[in-house]
C-alpha cells in the first residue's frame, strides 16, 4: 500500500500529460513523481500534494520552455529547379493519364470561369456607365420630390420643363451651365419618302457639358442656329451615304407638331457614335428652341416633360446648391403656384434635388427615362453574378471531389515522396501547383468560350460588349484575382488532404478511403441543391411568362393592325375608314387617341379620381370584342353622346363606389361646365401590360380630343392583301406622314421582353449548372465503379444480376441527390414567392413545379450515374478478378 | 571569444550540474539547490533553465536508461560541456581579478 500512497494526484498528472510538450514529458513526469516522494517523506502528504500541484503548474504552458527540435536531416530550399521540373512532368503525366478526369475538370472550370468573366465584363460596364464625361463627377440631373399638401412623401420626379435649367443656372453661382435635353420625333423627307426617327433637342452648351466628340463641325457653335442639326456618323451615312455631310441640307418636320411643311435644316456637326455605356444616345440632335412667351410664363414651372442637366463647380456644396435652387423656385413660381391652387385646389408641394449623372443608370426610383436609354435594374447584376458564382462554385466542387476521390491512386506516390524526404509543405505546393496548371488550361479555354458566346450574351443582357473590353487594366487584374481564387479554392483542400497521408499506411496498402467521406457527400448535395434551385426558378419563370403571354387580356388582339397618324381629325378619320372599308379584307376600323392619356376628375360631387382617359368612337369596343356589361355603347342614334356621354370600366365603378353606375356624373371641374353622364360600363380589360394592375378607365368621344392612331381589324389570312391596301390608302391620304404598321398581338408580346430575357438567362444558368454537376457526378461514379471492380466481379461470380449491381452503384448517389431537395426546396419556394410578388397577375406556386424539378434532377443524375454503373456491371468478372 | 551572457541563476544551476558530476537531473539539481543555497524554486524554473543552458551550449544531455524506479520513466541526465567548463572558469577568474583590485581596507570597513 505504501507505493499507492506515494502516488501524486491522478488528475494533476493527467493535466500534465495533456498539456506538457510531448518531447520532455517522460523525464518531467518522472522527476516530478520522484520529487513528490521526496516531499512526502520530508513534509507529509498535504505539503507534498500542494507542492506537487504548484510544480506541475510551473511546467505547463505558458511557463514551460520547449526544447528546440533538432533537425534530423538537411532541409533543402523548397524550390529547386529539378524538383520543379519533376512536378511539371508528374502533373502533365497525371493529367494525360486520366483523360476523363482532366477533361471534366477543365470543361467544368472553363465554363465556370467563362461565366464569371462575362459577369465581370457586364458589371464593369454597368458600373462604368456615364463615367466617361470630362465633367464627371460634377454633372447632375435636376430632379424633384413631391409631397402631398399634408407633407407626406409622394413620389420622385425626374422631369423638368423649360424654366428650371436656365433659371437655376442664372440664380445659383455654383452652377456652371445647364442643358435641357428633350426627346422628340422628327419626320425626315428624302425624295418623296418620309420616315420618322427619334430625335432630341438640346441647348447649345450640350457639347461643352457632355463629352461627345464631333468628327466634324464646331462643338461650340453646332447647336447655335435654330435650323441646324447634328447627326451621328451612322445616321449621316444613312442619309447622305457619307460621313462628310457638313453643310448639307436635311428636310425635317416635327412628327408631333401641327405643321405639315418640311423645313430645311443644315447639318452643322457629325458626332462620333455614342459609347455603349452612355445613357444619352442620339442620332439627330436639334437646337433647343423655346419661345419668349414660354420662358416668360411662370405656369411653365409646372410643366414637366424633359431632362435637365447641370454641371457644378468642383468644390460646390450640394446641400447649399439645392437649398438655393428651392429658394429660387419658391420666389419665382409663387404666383403660378397660387394660380394652381386657385384652379385645382391644394397642390402637392415639391422640392428640387440634384441627382448625380452617374447614379441614373441603376436607380429604380429615379431611372434614366424620357429619352435617356438603357436604364438598368441592379437586381439584374445581382442575379447574373449569383448564377455565375453558382456555376464557378459547382465547378470547383467537382475539382475538389474528383481530386480527393482520385487520391487513392496517388497515395503510393505521396508515400514514396514522403519516404525520400518530401515535406508536407513541398507536397502541398506540388498539388496546389497541379490545380493551378489545370486552372490555367481552363482559363485559356474560358477566354475562347467568352469570345464565342459574347454575341449571345449581349443579346440576353441588352448590351454591346466587345471582346476588346477585356483588355482593361482593372479587368485583367480582376481576372488574375479570379484565376488565383479559383486555383486556391479548388486546390487547397485536396492539397491539404493529400499531403496528410501517412507514408507507412499508404505504402503497406493498408489504406482505406472508403470511410464516411462526409465532405464529398456534402459537396454533392450542395451541387444538386444549387442545380435544383435553378431548375425550379426556371420552371417558375417559364410558367409565369406563359401566363403573361397567354392570359386572356379581356379583348381580342388577333388580326388587329395599328397605324399611327398624329393629329387625326374626325373628318380624316372618317375618310380613312371609308377608303379602307372598300377592301373586303378589312373588317372594321376604329380610331383612338395616340399615346396614353391620364387625367383627373371628380365623382360624387367631391371625390377626385385618377384614370386613363381614352378618346374612342363607337366601333372601338366591338372591334376589340370588349363586352359592355351594363348600359350601352356609344351610338350614332344619340346625338348627344359625343358631348355628354362616357363609358367607364369596372375598376372605375369600384373606385367611385357606385352601386348603380348608369346615369352617374363625372365632373371635369377645371374645365368650366364639362360634365358627363355614364351611359355604360365595360368589362375590365388589360389595356396596359399585365405587370400593372388594371386602373380606372374612362372613354369619351369628345370632339375636341384628337385621334392619334387607328385599329384595323383584318380578315384572317388576308395579311398581305390587307396590308398592301392599308399602305396604299395611307400613303394616298397622308402622303407627308411616315407610314408604319404594327400587329397588336406582337406588340403585346413585346411587353414581356424583359421576362423573356430572364427566362432565357435562367434556362442557360440551369442547363450549365446541371451539366457541370452531372459531369462531376459522372466522374465520381466512374471512380467509385473503378474502385469496386473486384467487389463487382465477386458479386457477379456469386450470381448478382446486372440490375442489382447497377442499383447498388447508383443508389448512393441518388440518395444524395434526393437529400439535396431538402435544402433546395424551401429556399426556392421563398425565392420564387418573392419574385412572383412583383406581378399583380401571377401564377400560383404549384406543387408540380417541385415534383417536376425533383423528377428531372433525379432522372438526369440517374442517367449520368447509371451509364458507369451499367458499364461496370456488364464487365466480365474474369477480367476484373484476374487483373492485379 | 563570443561571450554568452550567463544569468546569476543560470550560473548557479550550471555549478550544480558540475558539482553533481554525471548525476545531475531535474530532481537532484532542485534538491542540491535547496540544500546548498537554501533557495526553494519551482521545478519549472529548474527545468526551463536547464533547457536554456543546453540551448546556449553550456550543458549537454542524454536520456538515461529506464529503471524500475519512477515507473520505468527515463531520466534526462545533464553534464557540463567544454564550453560550460570554460565559462565557469572565466567567471571564476574574472571574480578573482576583481577581488584583487578591491582595496583591503574597504573590505574590512564594509565587513564592519
Amino acid at each position: 500500500m505504501k507505493t499507492n500512497e506515494l502516488h501524486p494526484p491522478q488528475w494533476a498528472n493527467r493535466v500534465l500529460r495533456w498539456l506538457h510538450p510531448e518531447d520532455t514529458l517522460e523525464e518531467v513526469e518522472g522527476d516530478l513523481e520522484e520529487l513528490y516522494a521526496y516531499w512526502y517523506e520530508r513534509a507529509g502528504k498535504g505539503q507534498a500534494t500542494w507542492r506537487y500541484l504548484l510544480n506541475v503548474a510551473s511546467v505547463l504552458p505558458p511557463f514551460v520552455r520547449r526544447r528546440e527540435r533538432k533537425q534530423a536531416y538537411h532541409n533543402p530550399f523548397l524550390i529547386q529547379p529539378s524538383m520543379l521540373r519533376n512536378y511539371f512532368t508528374i502533373a502533365f503525366r497525371t493529367l494525360a493519364h486520366n483523360k476523363v478526369y482532366s477533361s471534366i475538370n477543365v470543361i467544368g472550370l472553363s465554363i465556370g470561369l467563362a461565366a464569371a468573366m462575362l459577369i465581370m465584363l457586364y458589371t464593369k460596364d454597368e458600373v462604368s456607365f456615364d463615367r466617361f464625361h470630362a465633367n464627371n463627377p460634377h454633372i447632375y440631373r435636376i430632379t424633384s420630390k413631391q409631397f402631398t399638401p399634408a407633407g407626406a412623401f409622394q413620389s420622385y420626379n425626374t422631369h423638368t420643363g423649360y424654366l428650371q435649367g436656365p433659371k437655376f443656372a442664372a440664380g445659383v453661382p455654383e452652377i456652371k451651365m445647364s442643358v435641357r435635353y428633350q426627346s422628340d420625333r422628327s419626320d425626315i423627307k428624302v425624295g418623296t419618302e418620309v420616315k420618322s426617327f427619334e430625335s432630341f433637342h438640346a441647348d447649345s452648351s450640350f457639347f461643352a457639358l457632355f463629352s461627345f466628340p464631333l468628327v466634324s463641325g464646331n462643338p461650340a457653335t453646332a447647336l447655335r442656329e435654330p435650323k441646324s442639326v447634328v447627326l451621328s456618323e451612322e445616321m449621316a451615312e444613312k442619309q447622305f451615304g457619307t460621313t462628310n455631310a457638313l453643310g448639307k441640307i436635311l428636310l425635317v418636320r416635327n412628327s408631333n407638331g401641327d405643321s405639315k411643311e418640311f423645313e430645311p435644316y443644315t447639318v452643322t456637326g457629325i458626332a462620333k457614335k455614342c459609347p455603349q455605356n452612355s445613357s444619352i444616345k442620339f442620332d439627330f440632335l436639334f437646337p433647343y428652341v423655346v419661345s419668349k412667351e414660354d420662358m416668360a410664363n411662370e405656369g411653365n414651372w409646372f410643366n414637366f416633360f424633359q431632362n435637365t442637366f447641370v454641371v457644378l463647380e468642383p468644390n460646390a456644396n450640394l446641400k447649399k446648391v439645392e437649398a438655393t435652387m428651392n429658394r429660387i423656385f419658391e420666389k419665382d413660381a409663387k404666383q403660378a403656384m397660387e394660380e394652381e391652387v386657385k384652379r385645382f385646389g391644394p397642390q402637392s408641394k415639391m422640392k428640387y434635388m440634384l441627382q448625380p449623372f452617374t447614379d441614373m443608370h441603376l436607380n429604380k426610383d429615379m431611372p434614366a427615362q424620357n429619352g435617356l436609354v438603357d436604364g438598368s435594374n441592379p437586381m439584374f447584376s445581382y442575379i447574373l453574378s449569383g448564377i455565375a458564382l453558382f456555376i464557378l462554385l459547382i465547378a470547383c466542387i467537382n475539382f475538389v471531389n474528383l481530386t480527393v476521390a482520385r487520391s487513392l491512386k496517388r497515395a503510393k506516390e505521396i508515400g514514396v515522396r514522403k519516404v525520400v524526404g518530401g515535406g508536407r509543405a513541398q507536397l502541398m505546393m506540388q498539388f496546389l501547383g497541379e490545380s493551378f496548371i489545370l486552372c490555367f488550361l481552363a482559363f485559356g479555354f474560358a477566354l475562347l468560350l467568352v469570345q464565342m458566346v459574347l454575341p449571345t450574351f449581349n443579346e440576353l443582357s441588352n448590351k454591346a460588349l466587345a471582346f476588346s473590353y477585356l483588355f482593361d487594366a482593372k479587368l485583367i487584374a480582376g481576372y488574375f484575382a479570379l484565376f488565383a481564387a479559383t486555383g486556391l479554392l479548388a486546390g487547397f483542400y485536396p492539397a491539404l488532404v493529400l499531403s496528410n497521408y501517412n507514408p507507412v499506411q499508404t505504402l503497406y496498402s493498408r489504406f482505406n478511403l472508403s470511410g464516411k467521406n462526409y465532405l464529398q457527400k456534402g459537396l454533392v448535395v450542395l451541387q444538386f441543391a444549387l442545380a435544383s434551385f435553378l431548375i425550379i426558378a426556371t420552371l417558375t419563370i417559364y410558367s409565369q411568362f406563359n401566363y403573361l403571354t397567354n392570359k386572356d387580356l379581356g379583348y381580342n388582339d388577333k388580326g388587329i393592325v395599328m397605324v399611327n397618324k398624329s393629329g387625326l381629325s374626325r373628318n380624316e378619320a372618317k375618310v380613312f375608314k371609308d377608303e379602307l372599308l372598300k377592301n373586303q379584307n378589312i373588317r372594321d376600323v376604329a380610331p383612338k387617341n395616340g399615346g396614353n392619356w391620364y387625367t383627373v376628375a371628380k365623382v360624387n360631387g367631391q371625390t377626385e379620381i385618377n384614370f386613363a382617359y381614352e378618346t374612342v368612337d363607337a366601333t372601338y369596343f366591338p372591334l376589340l370584342q370588349i363586352p359592355i356589361i351594363k348600359g350601352r355603347n356609344f351610338s350614332a342614334e344619340f346625338n348627344s353622346d359625343s358631348t355628354s356621354s362616357i363609358l367607364v370600366n369596372e375598376t372605375f365603378v369600384k373606385k367611385a363606389g357606385w352601386t348603380n353606375p348608369l346615369g352617374q356624373v363625372v365632373d371635369f371641374w377645371y374645365n368650366e361646365g364639362e360634365k358627363y353622364k355614364v351611359v355604360g360600363v365595360v368589362k375590365d380589360f388589360h389595356f396596359e401590360s399585365l405587370n400593372a394592375k388594371i386602373s380606372p378607365q374612362l372613354f369619351t368621344m369628345k370632339p375636341g380630343n384628337q385621334y392619334g392612331k387607328v385599329f384595323i381589324k383584318i380578315k384572317e389570312g388576308s395579311e398581305t392583301a390587307s396590308l398592301s391596301h392599308l399602305a396604299k390608302t395611307y400613303k394616298k391620304l397622308f402622303p407627308t406622314n411616315p407610314y408604319e404598321y404594327k400587329f397588336m398581338d406582337e406588340e403585346n408580346e413585346k411587353r414581356y421582353e424583359s421576362e423573356a430575357k430572364w427566362k432565357q438567362i435562367m434556362l442557360f444558368g440551369a442547363i450549365l449548372t446541371i451539366f457541370i454537376s452531372c459531369i462531376g457526378l459522372f466522374g465520381l461514379a466512374t471512380l467509385s465503379a473503378e474502385r469496386r471492380t473486384k467487389e463487382i466481379g465477386i458479386r457477379k461470380v456469386l450470381g448478382a444480376s446486372v440490375a442489382s449491381i447497377t442499383t447498388l452503384l447508383s443508389a448512393d448517389f441518388l440518395k444524395l441527390v434526393s437529400l439535396s431537395f431538402v435544402f433546395a426546396f424551401p429556399v426556392a419556394y421563398y425565392a420564387i414567392k418573392e419574385w412572383l410578388e412583383n406581378y399583380p397577375y401571377r401564377i400560383d406556386i404549384s406543387v408540380w413545379t417541385f415534383v417536376i424539378a425533383a423528377a428531372l434532377s433525379i432522372l438526369i443524375a440517374f442517367f449520368t450515374v447509371s451509364f458507369q454503373s451499367i458499364k461496370a456491371a456488364l464487365g466480365n468478372p474474369v477480367k476484373s478478378l484476374k487483373a492485379e | 571569444m563570443r561571450r554568452t551572457y550567463l544569468g546569476e541563476f543560470e550560473e548557479v544551476v550550471l555549478l550544480m550540474v558540475a558539482i553533481l558530476d554525471g548525476e545531475a537531473y531535474g530532481v537532484t539539481v532542485s534538491q542540491a539547490l535547496e540544500e546548498h543555497t537554501g533557495r526553494v524554486v519551482t521545478f519549472g524554473t529548474v527545468h526551463n533553465t536547464l533547457i536554456r543552458l543546453e540551448e546556449k551550449g553550456f550543458v549537454g544531455s542524454e536520456l538515461g536508461g529506464a529503471t524500475n524506479e519512477r515507473g520505468g520513466r527515463r531520466k534526462r541526465l545533464f553534464h557540463v560541456t567544454a564550453l560550460g567548463n570554460r565559462a565557469l572558469q572565466e567567471i571564476q577568474q574574472l571574480r578573482q581579478q576583481l577581488w584583487q583590485l578591491l582595496p583591503p581596507t574597504k573590505l574590512q570597513l564594509n565587513s564592519l
